[in-house]
């Protein structure tokens, strides 16, 4: 490599080297702390295009100096160095490490600049800020940690997703979810049979994530900036000598709470009050007292090892690191693990004009799914009957047998043990991501780059779900059942563009990128059913699909003194999804910034920044919308869904049919209209620091499957661009280090974000957020006026000691009935109000955090007490089981369910609440050994909980608790070793 | 020189790659079940499939059995199936049937307060008019073929989309006439507009479609335009205001003179034949014989949470065996009234009720012992073994939507109602129907007793739990009057009259609210 590299340096750059070798310069750069030569360092003399770099070991030659000419050292991650010319024949130069840098430099997409040249609202999280704990997914590092953004997981399962939501929603049907970059390159959902496709990269090889807010940060991502965007940049090499780390720690997760249903006692009390009991149920009543909840969860383990080395092999910066997780659920059965390998090169050729980046990912995940029909079923399962039984035909598990057919009663519910024991839900998750980055300076224009990022992103996975032959079921013929998958999904990426980067007598600084970007998305998925190979119908399937965007950007940076910033910015995407007539969407943006501080009339002003920024910028969305939506299209039906047309040898001849799809030929992209002002401010060397920002969004021809006059399409519903809606907010984020000495220090991070979203256009009401209640039953409602998933509900009457009195309603259009008329809209699943409360300190070598959040306005609709808290529910029309009731029927006396009762408002309830995540403590004793330094900590997540809400959580993403997996509460210890 | 080259280099693989993937933007589905407009109309073969399709739109409920591909958005999958909704809006409503279940908008059926977002009868109407949209796709696309097996094809179905029409005129009145596919929104048509449409149509197939009993079973011939022509001219009186009962009678005669007989070979000598018109087998054990347009299901290879699936495992509760009825479980849900037990004779076979542990009168519709259930359909063969999907989840039976024995009965009616039919004649064929449902002729009665209300209590004998009765009382003028009142009529336990403007369902408020062309009915 070494050799290589010189030969090329030799055959490419004949002409500058050695042609009259006076007034030549050499030295060599040592890294100033470790006093260790820095290969691929910069030196440039200013003023010309004369550049070259430092050898493998340091070393450097410049020739044609003229006295008085500035020579500049940068290295990434390092101060520049500078230094004048005057006749040296050689030098030494110690360059030191830079640990402002990373936090200056904000990555914006196709380039970074440094934060205080940023024109759009963008916050960037970095490494030693993020969120200690049982973090196995990179989104929760940043929990809490950014005003306007909310994360919250969609359940208490290791390595589960989450639902991340900036500035609000921003579509009905389609994704809210913002757009991930990782190391540029793009990323989509990944492949069915994964828990998270974040689960791709081990959350401690990140360096840094940036979150783009507001669109005009976000257009230059165009028709997938809606959301805005979360630009994950990981770990890289640079020093030379190795340095490894390594990192061990053990979590324990423990059940925090549980669903309130009957104690056996409190249900035998209860049952004889049914309308349908009679002697015959009080046959069915068992003498025991079984807690299900209690025999589906309990105490897991976790543990987590990662180990990195990051250096300089063969002249290469280079880093590689290695992770092994491996984490149970509380729900019994429930476990994840997974091993990820990272590796980066970052070489650099012809005198650092050719930086080549490598970047290779790559994650094997097995998971044991639990079955979570379980969580359910605990909850209505008959507590007076036990886990186990012995004259059980179906595996000594405890089932309700219908004594005419000697199976399972047919709506009965399953023993929750046998549903979590008989069922094995695994799978086994491979996904690579690859790119490859060059950034070539062009010899005859040195001000401008090249840059080629070629990625591949290929995800596979295998599963299956076995059902055992001795589950509970009321077929007969059961002997067990498989289903098996295995899915592919491949998107490739080719993104080329030049970058300029150049200034005009020192006032005119100008930056501009312009470029290309294609991008496929494929996948292809294989699905193998047992039970429809027994039944001899088609038992394999096949789902293929693929989508194409192609996209053209600019994007200009330009400012005067570094006063006065503009940024403007053009994406042009074209979809396949879309037709050829609207395939292609424009989105612009503008941006204005004023460091204020750079004023004349300012310079008396004890500040360290101030800057004023306004931007506009509209982005699209069609993520989440199916490809070939614009096509007429057939579908054939399986062979469970033929149809008979006559006979052929006494048997019946089925054909299989063709459906013509529904078809929209006319949609075209949701776009996001977003205006946003901002302040930055920094006081007292930037000790207190923070932001505040305004924004308006607008989302425009919102796609939603939505009614049409159905003799006019082939069904009554079609995607269509059909709404509009609207975000306002103000988000406020403050830095303070209140006390900052060698042996103590204090930060705090406050933020807040007031959010209000509100549907303005819409044509007709759409009913979402089904409920358990009724089958097709909806308690939410999107509606012009209101905010989107507002509650649609009937007012509930309460009688004098506030008990509400079952089947009164509010006749809330007073034409003397009770009907869908009366329905209102009462309060919405969204928070007004987001707040993250962070502190941390540091006393000689031990150091602390907490991170708490603080949700306001957040409503939640009840779905556990409505459909489980009703007396007939005990007992059901057939009295063959018995159900158990959830503990609110003590309270509310509801006897009878029915899609009416269940709507009441008085099953939403306010779910407000302030959590304290995190509380973290850790020592450091540095040189435990020679050169090996040791971090202690210790973590607890999910410490406390404060609210109203009378369910298991009050942070429900959907609004609707329904059998939600509690997140547990856990304990870590761990250990970090530098060496 | 090295250097340029580079550049050049650089700059021809970016133009290359640049212009290379413009072409990919266009890109066709990779899927193997997805068609195109000519995959599927290439030639005859494939046409066929299409045509199941446009049959299938009335059974089953979307491409994937059961569910998971559905034809309708917005309703569960189950509950929109064909059959299953004709039911919920013509015999739920009626005397026939209550059901115990609380979903949403089901109890207002039977309480007959329904509302214009009634997810029943909004799921219906869509329903409806998505066959009709279904069949001007295929006849239009079909027309290009030009073959004489695929002008068979067409006449079949213009038989569905006239059917379509007959249940959208029959439920709704006035509703938009759309014969090809277009998505401007259509102009709303009157009923008799309508009903001129369907005569014609009918008219003008009969003689594309296959002579009596010349097509395969599951495809209608020339004999099923004939016997919607009876049951729409039998109607016309209360639909239009201008009675054609002669024209029933000539229609009624063609239908009673073609190859169709009354199934009367009592296969599991259980004492008659009817109860096999309802079995497993019914496709092929000789009930089909009496079959004009019946919708085939198969447990296998034609499932649906709808259809006979639906009215076999619904009907199953209390102390009944599911097993008997070739089911792994009971739904718990639909009984009957006992309006319905007191009309029939003490040795009418018809009544197929369960009493054990059931009550006869109902105190509460929500219990499921409260009320007779209902036996009538079975997914055990006329050899008494279990359909063919062994595991009992989906049911063989096929549902019959015209039989034979409906036509004898509209002869009768529209003979009574003054039409120039023959009373002997009538008399005969009543006769015919009562001997088969005794298994002997004590059952008979004399021309005395051949009167309007008797056909009408005769058809509910006969066919009741087969979709006609809402339509037969509306005829009677009898529905929401208090002429007759039945158990829980206008959610009163008694019986009560209920507003006039019931006799139709409302256009759903979903479709009102994105066509503007469209009236809603009166009342509502």
């Amino acid at each position: 490599m070494k050799t290589l590299q010189k030969k090329l340096l030799l055959f490419l750059l004949i002409f500058p080297i050695g042609m009259f070798a006076q007034n030549t310069l050499k030295g060599v750069v040592l890294e100033g702390k470790t006093q260790q030569p820095l290969p691929s360092v910069s030196v440039a003399i200013e003023g010309t295009n004369t550049m070259t770099a430092t050898d493998f070991d340091g070393n450097f030659t410049l020739s044609n100096l003229k006295k008085g000419q500035k020579i500049t050292f940068s290295f990434i991650g390092f101060k520049n160095q500078t230094l004048v010319y005057e006749n040296q024949s050689s030098v030494t130069i110690r360059l030191e490490e830079d640990l402002q840098e990373l936090k200056d430099v904000v990555v914006i997409g196709y380039g970074a600049v440094k934060k205080k040249d940023a024109t759009g609202t963008v916050e960037l999280i970095t490494s030693k800020d993020f969120n200690d704990g049982p973090v196995l997914s990179p989104q929760q590092l940043i929990s809490g940690k950014v005003a306007g953004v909310s994360i919250s997981s969609n359940g208490g399962s290791p390595g589960e997703s989450s639902n991340i939501n900036i500035r609000g929603i921003g579509s009905l049907s389609l994704t809210s979810q913002p757009l991930f970059v990782i190391d540029g390159v793009p990323i989509d959902g990944g492949v069915g049979g994964s828990r998270n496709p974040l689960n791709l990269i081990n959350p401690s090889d990140i360096e840094s994530m940036s979150v783009l807010k507001d669109a005009s940060a976000t257009a230059i991502y165009g028709s997938r900036g809606a959301n805005g965007v979360i630009v994950i940049t990981t770990k890289k090499g640079k020093n030379k000598e190795f340095k490894y780390t390594f990192n061990s720690s053990t979590t324990m997760y423990d059940v925090m709470n549980r669903v309130d249903v009957m104690s056996a006692n409190q249900l035998r009390d209860v049952i004889a009050l049914d309308s349908n009991y009679d002697d015959t149920t009080s046959g069915l009543l068992g003498t025991a007292n079984t807690d299900w909840q209690d025999e589906i969860y309990k105490t897991a383990f976790g543990r987590n090892h990662d180990f990195s080395a990051t250096g300089n092999a063969w002249g290469v910066p280079m880093r590689a690191s290695l992770s092994y997780t491996n984490h149970d659920g509380i729900l019994s059965t429930d476990n994840f693990e997974r091993t990820t390998a990272a590796l980066s090169f970052s070489p650099s050729f012809l005198d650092n004009a050719l930086k080549v980046e490598i970047n290779a990912k790559g994650n094997y995940e097995e998971n044991q799914f639990a079955n979570r029909g379980a969580i359910g079923s605990a909850a209505v399962f008959d507590p007076t009957q036990s886990v186990f039984d012995a004259n059980s035909p179906f595996g000594g598990y405890f089932a309700w047998i219908s004594p005419a057919t000697n199976q399972q009663v047919a709506l009965a519910p399953t023993n929750p043990v046998a549903l979590l024991n008989l069922t094995d839900d695994s799978s086994e998750v491979r996904r690579f991501l690859g790119n490859v980055k060059a950034d070539y300076n062009l010899p005859f224009f040195k001000d401008v780059t090249a840059t080629v990022n070629i990625a591949l992103d290929k995800s596979n996975s295998n599963g299956r779900n076995i059902t055992s032959d001795l589950i509970p079921t009321s077929d007969p013929t059961w002997n067990g059942s498989r289903v098996a998958y295995a899915n592919n999904s491949t998107n490739k990426l080719f993104d080329a563009y030049f970058s300029y980067v150049g200034s005009f007598s020192d006032k005119h600084n100008l930056n501009a990128v312009i470029g290309h970007s294609y991008q496929s998305f494929e996948y292809d998925n294989y699905r193998y059913d047992s039970e429809n190979e027994e039944d001899g119908v088609e038992y394999e399937f096949i789902d293929k699909s693929r989508n194409v965007l192609l996209s053209y950007f600019g994007r200009v940076n330009y400012d005067f003194k570094k006063r006065y910033l503009f940024t403007a910015t053009l994406r042009a995407d074209a979809s396949s999804k879309l037709n050829p007539e609207d395939r292609w969407g424009y989105f612009p943006s503008v941006a204005l910034a004023w460091n204020v501080l750079e004023e004349s009339f300012m310079k008396n002003l004890k500040m360290d920044n101030l800057k004023l920024r306004v931007g506009y910028g509209e982005v699209g969305n069609v993520n989440g919308l199916g490809d070939y939506k614009f096509l007429t299209r057939y579908t054939g039906s399986t062979q469970t869904a033929q149809y008979q047309f006559g006979s052929a040898n006494g048997l019946p001849s089925f054909y299989q049919t063709y459906r013509p799809d529904a078809v929209n030929k006319d949609l075209k992209w949701e776009i996001g209209q977003s205006l946003n002002v901002g302040l930055d401010f920094g006081f007292w060397n930037n000790r207190l620091n923070g932001s505040v920002n305004a924004y308006v969004r607008r989302s425009k021809d919102l796609i939603a499957n939505s009614t049409v006059d159905p003799f006019t399409n082939f069904s009554n519903q079609i995607e269509r661009n059909i709404g509009d809606m609207e975000n306002r907010g103000i988000e406020f984020a403050l830095n303070l280090t209140p006390i900052k000495t060698d042996n103590f220090e204090w930060n705090i991070n406050y933020n807040i974000g007031f959010n209000h979203n509100e549907v303005i256009k819409l044509p007709d009401n759409q009913p979402v957020g089904g409920i358990s209640t009724g089958v097709g039953n909806n308690v939410q409602m999107h509606a012009e006026g209101e905010q989107p998933y507002s509650f649609f509900v009937y007012k509930q009457i309460y009688d004098a000691s506030g008990v509400p009195i079952e089947g009164a309603f509010a006749d809330l259009n007073g034409d003397g009935q009770i009907n869908d008329s009366d329905k209102y809209f009462y309060n919405d699943p969204f928070a007004d109000i987001l707040m993250g409360i962070n502190t941390d300190f540091r006393y000689k070598n031990w150091d602390m955090a907490i991170i708490s959040r603080v949700s306001l306005g957040n409503y939640i609709y009840n779905d556990v007490k409505a459909s489980k808290g009703i007396l007939d529910l005990a007992v059901p029309s057939t009295n063959d089981y018995i159900t158990n009731l959830h503990t609110d029927y003590l309270t509310s006396g509801f006897t009878t369910i029915s899609d009416v009762t269940a709507l009441s408002d008085h099953f939403i309830e306010d779910g407000s609440f302030f959590k304290i995540d995190n509380i973290s403590i850790g020592y450091t004793a540095k040189q435990i050994s020679k050169g090996v330094d040791a971090r202690f900590y210790g973590s607890v997540q999910n410490v406390a909980v404060f609210t109203n809400f009378s369910g298991i959580d009050p942070e429900i993403p959907s609004g609707i608790d329904n059998n939600f997996y509690p997140r547990p509460r856990s304990f870590m210890f761990g250990v970090n070793f530098n060496f | 020189m090295k250097n340029i080259f580079i550049t050049l280099t650089t700059a021809l693989t970016l133009l290359f790659s640049v212009t290379s993937c413009h072409s990919d933007l266009d890109q066709s589905p990779i899927d193997p079940d997805s068609f195109t407009e000519e995959d599927v109309f290439a030639n005859a073969t494939e046409a066929k499939s299409a045509l199941a399709k446009v049959y299938a739109s009335l059974a089953l409920t979307g491409q994937n059995g059961p569910a998971g591909q559905p034809d309708l958005g917005n309703i569960d999958e189950g509950f929109s199936q064909f059959s299953r909704m004709l039911f919920n809006l013509n015999e739920l409503t009626t005397d026939n049937a209550v059901v115990a279940w609380g979903d949403a908008g089901l109890q207002d059926l039977h309480g007959m307060y329904w509302t214009a977002s009634n997810d029943f009868t909004d799921a219906m109407y869509n329903r409806l008019a998505q066959t009709v949209s279904f069949s001007n796709s295929f006849i239009e696309n079909a027309e290009r073929l030009n073959d004489p097996v695929v002008t068979q094809y067409i006449a079949e179905a213009r038989f569905i989309r006239a059917y379509a029409y007959y249940n959208l005129i029959d439920m709704y009145g006035n509703v938009p006439l759309v014969t090809r596919i277009e998505t401007t929104l259509p102009m709303q048509s009157t009923r008799a507009e309508i009903f001129n449409f369907i005569e014609a149509e009918l008219l003008d197939i009969q003689n594309d479609l296959a002579a009596s009993g010349a097509n395969e079973y599951g495809r209608v011939d020339r004999v099923a335009s004939w016997a919607l022509l009876s049951r729409l001219y039998l109607n016309a009186e209360a639909w239009t205001g201008t009675a054609r009962y002669n024209d029933c009678i000539t229609f009624s005669n063609n239908v009673m003179t073609s190859t169709y007989a009354l199934h009367t070979t009592d296969l599991n000598a259980n004492g008659t034949a009817y109860d096999e018109l309802f079995l497993a087998d019914n496709g092929s054990n000789g009930a089909q014989n009496e079959f004009i347009f019946a919708l085939n299901f198969d447990g296998l290879n034609s499932q649906t949470y709808g259809g006979s699936t639906f009215l076999v495992h619904a009907a199953v509760g209390g102390s009944m065996n599911p097993n008997d009825f070739g089911v792994n479980g009971g739904w718990g849900g639909l009984r009957t009234t006992s309006a319905l037990v007191g009309k029939m004779g003490a040795n009418d076979k018809r009544a197929m009720f369960y009493s054990n542990g059931q009550t006869l009168e109902i105190a509460n519709i929500r219990r499921f012992t409260d009320g007779y259930a209902v036996t009538k359909f079975k997914n055990v063969t006329s050899t008494g073994q279990r359909g063919r999907d062994a595991s009992g989840n989906f049911v063989d039976t096929d549902v019959p939507l015209i039989r034979l024995s409906e036509i004898y009965l509209n002869y009768a009616e529209a003979t009574l109602r003054g039409g120039n039919g023959s009373l002997t004649e009538a008399l005969n064929r009543i006769n015919q129907i009562r001997a088969r449902a005794y298994g002997n002729t004590t059952g008979n009665i004399a021309s005395s007793a051949l009167t309007l209300n008797f056909v009408l209590d005769e058809r509910a004998r006969e066919l009741f739990w087969e979709g006609q009765r809402r339509t037969d009382l509306v005829r009677y003028n009898y529905f929401t009057t208090n002429t007759y009142l039945w158990p829980f009529k206008g959610n009163a336990p008694s019986g009560s009259a209920v507003g006039s403007f019931r006799n139709l369902f409302p256009i759903p408020s979903n479709t009102l609210q994105v066509n503007s062309n469209l009236t809603q009915n009166p009342g509502y």
